[in-house]
């Protein structure tokens, strides 16, 4: 069932000449019109159209609006609502996802008795749905375009609906000419008016027609529009394989047409018959030949073989495109639309050999590019640093995500589990660089940490103290600190970093630890160095230098300001410092200066961190935890040092290992987790837009805010589960494999013990009894053999150490004892905060077997342990922000709310 | 995503009522067997393919016992084996037995959209069980409908009566054929064939038809056919390692169809848009070792794990890298160029260097910047390349990037390595 529209079709057309197809009188509804793709096209598309888009629909959107430069596009809930409102459309573009087209294309059809086309953009719709919005438009009426395709455009009417032809500058492509554009690639559909305009030729209608099974306006019905447009003189076709729409064409105007695909043929299957019916006859070669039998010719175009007919002509390469049909046109004496635009010969915009020895057709200079491309890349070249754009970042992350089947989380591409076996220190810094340090960095990375680390006569723990005292956990604890850590105290070491970034950013130095730069070079205004200069001698500052000289650490930046010959601020050595970690990553364009500006305020946010987690007693003026100071900053790493707070005593080689391998693992699970949703609210409401407004310790205080007994004391509770399986026994070295204890029998135990308590409830009608602490991560139950991929990785990480660890076997043989006994389903797995319960309990089993640490001191040391790792993460996270986000990007519109009662 | 063959087949028609002949899988035991002949008289022994391989009887590949020997014996020849088609070969894994349908009359039968009629379409004719392209076209008739009514009975009655069907089919045949609509259109088919169809004689001498053959592709771009529970491993040949770890990132954003075009190939060669694609496959031909299209603005994740996967299957045996599209329209340049540019230096840290020659053409938003993005990164890990922009034809930056393919393999891939300090 069809209306019969134009011509004698056996199915509708209502488009009679291509003049029809995109109009300035057209009116357009959007559906989708605030999705990603059409809220960057639209606005585009709408000011080159003279404002053609009369409204758009958005469920839940009512009310909004899509800024364009032609003015407010007003937004609906739906296409009812917008008539209902008094706006009239003849024409529908979808945008909608693609289980959404069909529906959305029948809604138009039903609502709107006007409605005359509609372009569906969306890719991928099933063949089921076109089909039936085939049918639908026959029914009713209407013209379709795509689905899968890039819309219509019109040169001379300055039109395009639907997609994106011509990109975000269409004036560049859609030059006014005598030539239409059909063509199955919606990108080759520009390309092709522009390498038209390289012979003089412009156009009239392009029209992407998609490339899917339904193709509704098709090259018979652009064909015969073609014949009655009174503005073409001729066309272009691009196809390619499949579909018999190019098949007994019936041009009246001379046409070039490309057919290109011919590999294709080569991946094809044999099929069945209705394949073979359907399919087998309508390959590449198959195309070339129908249009040479319509053209007359009996060879494909090429430059050297330049075979035309007053017809038309075939090519297989878009670029010779132009040339045939000025060929083609000539034998009618039709002369190109302007004179030729650019050319299309090898200019290459960048480019370098490496000093190869290249042969000369390689080795092309580059040229300059054509305007206004030449101007960017002049620009770029002054472009110290990565440049982001800005865009709402809530749930949303640019260095970390988190693999939700195995859990895993990356952070900037690098797996936790990677950084759990590297140090600390390097691990500090690639949250922020997105590089793991070298040696020399590390070692500067632990001169920062432990000059900033000893807050003896520092309100920052007098704060903590205060806060301890009062009871509070460990994330309120340091919060305190931090609170002191303000702007200003850090203010003169970020414009430090500025200013030597300033200073050395066209002066050609590659690496910050060159030892042969020559600094001399370098003018510094005395303003500029008034940052540097301390009034009178600082010690942290002098002690600092003389440990990054101990350590025989290099930093031209250091070596730079201690050329000054004037007292040095430790503001001005942590600046130095930052730079030089930050100039490798900065010059690369892997971060951006925003980053590198902030790095000194992160290295004293984490050296301040870990120094206020021990108590105000511990830090002295000569020593910190009994450690004197030169000791730590000539020797300790930021390993050492965290351990040293944490537990009070340094760290023999397999503790200080576990507690690496601990930090890493806790480093980040994400942009979604509770903690960083903290300090992504922290920044967010102080406006990344204005980046130096942010307060950094104030979002380090939103990540700490977000921690808790739940989020972040799940290692206490499986400490205490552990600690009450084995305070029993004769346990005296977790890591003594020979422990003498029968681990089976104990795991036996308790899964009996586990039966009967489950039964026992059942019974009593109490519900569930609670989750045994580290075992049965949600996410991998139900499985026969179930392991967790992070437990496993740990578990082979230690085993080959020869390091074991008796609650983590005890953990292993418990999930199995569960099974065996009937108290679980399936094979539980020991889950990631089993396997840190693990080894915390082991670090501090030797102390909580003396009776010298309570379980409240072993609840701090959880949560503590916690933070530190989770601090790298959140500092990644914060600085993600600040450099991606849009102010106050976090909330939750009010649609989205709920109401309880 | 095609199946042929019985065995899922008469699964499949039993969802909507349409008889089958009966089939048993590799696993058939020789009672089972002996049974079946017993029952049938004869069965047909066929190679069992995954995913779609049609033409089998025209390849030799069937098999016909009437005892068990011969069974046996056609099961041991053709289990393993192996069919060929232009460049693509099939191996079979496992036979299937089915029972013999005795018949006067087969019908061919197909469901598929035509492209000429722009509509569903059946094809029929009741001289089935042979080549039907061989067929007299009055034989045989193509007859489109209308999607939103569906297959109804008067579209088979009339086409019977055109092409002049025996009329003791004409009945069973409007009968059951239209329930096959509800199997093809609901569970998101794009052909079903059945070839032969048997006219075999029921209760009262009333025939009904079996299908003795089935072949059928699915869309993949079509969730309905996940509604059939049918198991993953049936499709799995129709990709390599490679296609399948691409193809899971399928999602309505951002094409990601890819093809392995020759596994030894030296050029890789992301392409953006479907023309591109096309064009630059074409021209590269055996030098490629995928056909890629990544175009349709793919977000930063979904263009670098493409990339991640794409460098983890093919960097090793690269010669050039070559990143090309037209200028596009949509898709956002320096995500694209930034994705792939990290995806790059992550495998030459992960992995180390590979001499490589770079060679990028492209136009579209955001251009200079990521191509600023891509020239940063391959500065920092030392690697020649040139950049074109969207104002030098396609088809000379491709000529471009064989003639550095040309040059590594003539002793430029030594010297690339060698100034990256790898041992030659």
């Amino acid at each position: 069932m069809y209306q019969q529209g134009v011509g004698d079709f056996k199915y509708f057309v209502g488009i009679h000449t291509l003049e029809q197809i995109a109009t300035r009188e057209d009116r357009i509804c959007v559906l989708n019109i605030l999705g990603g793709e059409s809220s960057a096209v639209s606005p585009v598309s709408h000011a080159f159209s003279g404002g053609n888009i009369v409204f758009g629909t958005s469920p839940g959107k009512k009310g909004q609006v899509l800024k364009t430069a032609a003015g407010d596009v007003p937004v609906y809930n739906n296409v009812r609502e917008g008539l209902a409102d008094g706006h009239r459309f003849n024409t529908g573009v979808v945008y909608l996802p693609p289980s959404g087209v069909r529906d959305g294309v029948a809604e138009l059809i039903r609502v709107n008795p006007a409605l005359k086309k509609v372009v569906i953009v969306t890719e991928k719709v099933a063949v089921h749905d076109a089909r039936e919005i085939r049918a639908m438009a026959q029914q009713a009426g209407i013209d379709i375009f795509g689905a899968n395709c890039l819309g219509v455009a019109d040169a001379w009417n300055r039109v395009r609906i639907g997609g994106a032809l011509g990109g975000d500058a269409p004036d560049e492509s859609l030059l006014r000419g005598s030539i239409a554009v059909y063509s199955n690639s919606g990108n080759f559909t520009t390309t092709i008016a522009q390498y038209l305009a390289t012979e003089g030729w412009g156009t009239t209608t392009s029209v992407s027609s998609g490339k899917d099974v339904y193709i509704h306006f098709a090259l018979p019905e652009f064909a015969y529009a073609l014949s009655n447009d009174r503005r073409s003189k001729a066309a272009v076709v691009y196809v390619e394989p499949g579909g018999y729409y190019e098949h007994n064409l019936n041009f009246t105007k001379p046409v070039v047409a490309c057919v290109v695909g011919r590999w294709k043929a080569k991946l094809t299957r044999a099929v069945g018959h209705a394949g073979a019916l359907g399919g087998d006859g309508d390959d590449a070669a198959a195309k070339e030949q129908w249009f040479q039998e319509a053209f007359g010719v009996d060879e494909i175009f090429t430059p050297d073989n330049p075979v035309v007919s007053a017809r038309g002509a075939v090519v297989t390469n878009i670029a010779h495109i132009p040339l045939a049909l000025t060929r083609v046109m000539a034998l009618s004496n039709q002369q190109p639309d302007f004179a030729p635009k650019g050319d299309l010969s090898l200019k290459p915009w960048f480019g370098d050999s490496r000093g190869l020895s290249l042969p000369a057709e390689l080795n092309l200079p580059v040229q300059e590019a054509i305007a206004p491309y030449s101007k960017q890349i002049a620009a770029l070249d002054q472009q110290t640093g990565r440049h982001f754009p800005r865009r709402a970042m809530k749930d949303a992350s640019g260095v970390s995500q988190m693999d939700p089947k195995t859990q895993i989380t990356r952070l900037h591409n690098q797996s936790i589990l990677d950084s759990s076996t590297r140090p600390l220190e390097s691990n500090l810094c690639q949250a922020l660089t997105g590089e793991h340090n070298g040696e020399n960095d590390n070692a500067l990375v632990n001169v920062a940490i432990a000059g900033n680390m000893n807050l003896h006569g520092d309100i920052m723990i007098q704060a903590a103290d205060a806060a301890r005292e009062a009871g509070n956990a460990p994330n309120v604890v340091l919060s305190a600190a931090l609170a002191m850590l303000g702007p200003n105290r850090i203010d003169s070491a970020r414009k430090g970093v500025d200013t030597l970034v300033e200073l050395f950013v066209r002066s050609g130095l590659e690496d910050a630890r060159d030892e042969d730069f020559d600094v001399s070079v370098i003018a510094i205004s005395d303003t500029q160095a008034a940052l540097f200069i301390a009034e009178e001698t600082d010690p942290r500052a002098e002690a600092m230098l003389a440990a990054i000289d101990a350590r025989g650490a290099r930093s031209v930046f250091i070596r730079f300001l201690k050329g000054l010959e004037r007292p040095l601020s430790s503001n001005a050595v942590l600046a130095a410092i930052s730079a030089t970690i930050a100039w490798g990553p900065l010059m690369r364009k892997r971060i951006s200066s925003i980053t590198a500006r902030s790095l000194p305020w992160y290295l004293k946010i984490y050296a301040s961190l870990i120094g206020a987690s021990a108590d105000g007693s511990l830090h002295r003026s000569d020593s910190y935890c009994g450690v004197p100071n030169d000791e730590l900053l000539n020797r300790w790493t930021v390993g050492e040092m965290a351990y040293l707070s944490l537990m009070g005593e340094q760290a023999d080689d397999a503790s200080l290992y576990a507690f690496q391998v601990l930090t890493g693992l806790l480093t980040s699970n994400g942009p979604g987790s509770i903690s960083a949703q903290g300090c992504k609210g922290a920044v967010s409401s102080d406006g990344p837009e204005t980046p130096e407004r942010v307060q950094i310790n104030k979002a380090m205080i939103g990540f700490m805010s977000h921690t808790g007994f739940s989020h972040g004391g799940a290692g206490y509770e499986g400490i205490i589960f552990l600690a009450d399986r084995f305070k029993h026994t004769t346990l005296t070295d977790a890591g003594e494999a020979n422990h003498g204890l029968d681990l089976i029998a104990m795991a036996d135990a308790y899964a009996e013990e586990y039966s009967r308590a489950k039964e026992e409830a059942k019974e009593a009608g109490t519900g569930r009894i609670g989750v045994i602490a580290g075992i049965n991560h949600p996410v991998f139950k139900d499985k026969p053999v179930n392991h967790d991929p992070r437990e496993t990785f740990i578990s082979e990480l230690f085993s080959g150490r020869d390091d074991y660890n008796v609650f983590h076997d005890f953990y292993k043989k418990l999930v199995t004892a569960l099974f065996q006994s009937g108290a679980t389903r399936n094979v539980f797995c020991v889950n990631i905060d089993g396997v840190i319960s693990a080894m915390l309990l082991k670090m501090l089993w030797p102390r909580f077997r003396a009776g010298t640490l309570d379980e409240q001191a072993l609840e701090a040391a959880a949560f503590t342990i916690f933070l530190y790792g989770r601090m790298i993460g959140c500092a990644a996270e914060i600085d993600d922000h600040i450099n991606r986000g849009k102010n106050m990007d976090t909330r939750t519109p009010a649609s989205k709310l709920e109401v309880v009662s | 995503m095609n199946i042929t063959g019985m065995l899922h087949g008469s699964k499949l028609l039993n969802y909507v009522g349409f008889p089958t002949s009966e089939v048993l899988g590799p696993e058939a035991s020789e009672d089972d067997i002996k049974g079946m002949i017993e029952r049938h008289g004869s069965v047909f022994i066929k190679p069992l393919f995954k995913g779609g391989v049609g033409k089998k009887g025209k390849s030799g590949l069937i098999g016909r016992a009437s005892d068990l020997k011969t069974a046996l014996s056609e099961k041991e020849r053709l289990y393993f084996a192996v069919h060929r088609h232009g460049n693509v070969t099939a191996k079979a894994q496992g036979v299937t037995f089915e029972g013999a349908v005795p018949a006067e009359h087969e019908v061919y039968f197909s469901i598929s959209d035509s492209t000429r009629y722009r509509a569903p379409t059946i094809t029929i004719t009741h001289k089935g069980g042979v080549d039907i392209e061989e067929l007299d076209p009055s034989e045989i008739i193509e007859v489109p409908f209308e999607a939103l009514t569906g297959l109804k009975a008067f579209v088979i009655a009339n086409a019977l009566s055109d092409i002049g069907a025996p009329k003791e089919i004409v009945s069973p045949l409007v009968q059951y054929l239209p329930k096959l609509w509800e199997l093809f259109h609901h569970y998101g088919m794009t052909t079903l064939e059945l070839n032969p169809i048997r006219m075999m004689p029921g209760a009262g001498g009333r025939l009904v038809p079996v299908a003795c053959d089935f072949k059928c592709g699915f869309d993949r771009d079509d969730p309905r056919w996940q509604r059939l529970n049918l198991p993953n491993q049936l499709f799995a040949a129709d990709y390599s390692d490679f296609e399948q770890e691409i193809n899971q990132l399928r999602t309505y954003q951002g094409q990601s169809d890819v093809y392995v075009i020759n596994d030894k190939g030296t050029v890789l060669a992301p392409t953006f848009g479907g023309g591109a694609n096309s064009a630059v496959t074409e021209a590269l031909g055996d030098r490629a070792i995928i056909s890629s299209d990544f175009g349709g603005n793919p977000p930063y994740q979904k263009m670098h794990d493409v990339a991640r996967i794409s460098f983890k299957h093919w960097l090793k045996q690269t010669n050039v890298l070559f990143v090309i599209g037209g200028k596009s329209n949509n898709t956002d340049i320096e995500t694209t160029f930034r994705a792939m540019a990290d995806a790059l230096r992550d495998y030459f840290i992960q992995q180390g260097p590979v001499p490589l020659y770079v060679v990028i053409g492209r136009g579209g938003p955001n251009l200079i910047r990521g191509m600023g993005a891509f020239k940063d990164t391959l500065d920092a890990l030392g690697v020649p390349y040139r950049m074109f922009g969207f104002d030098s034809a396609m088809s000379e930056v491709v000529n471009y990037a064989l003639a550095a393919d040309e040059w590594m393999r003539n002793g430029g891939r030594e010297q690339v390595a060698q100034k990256l300090g790898l041992a030659v």
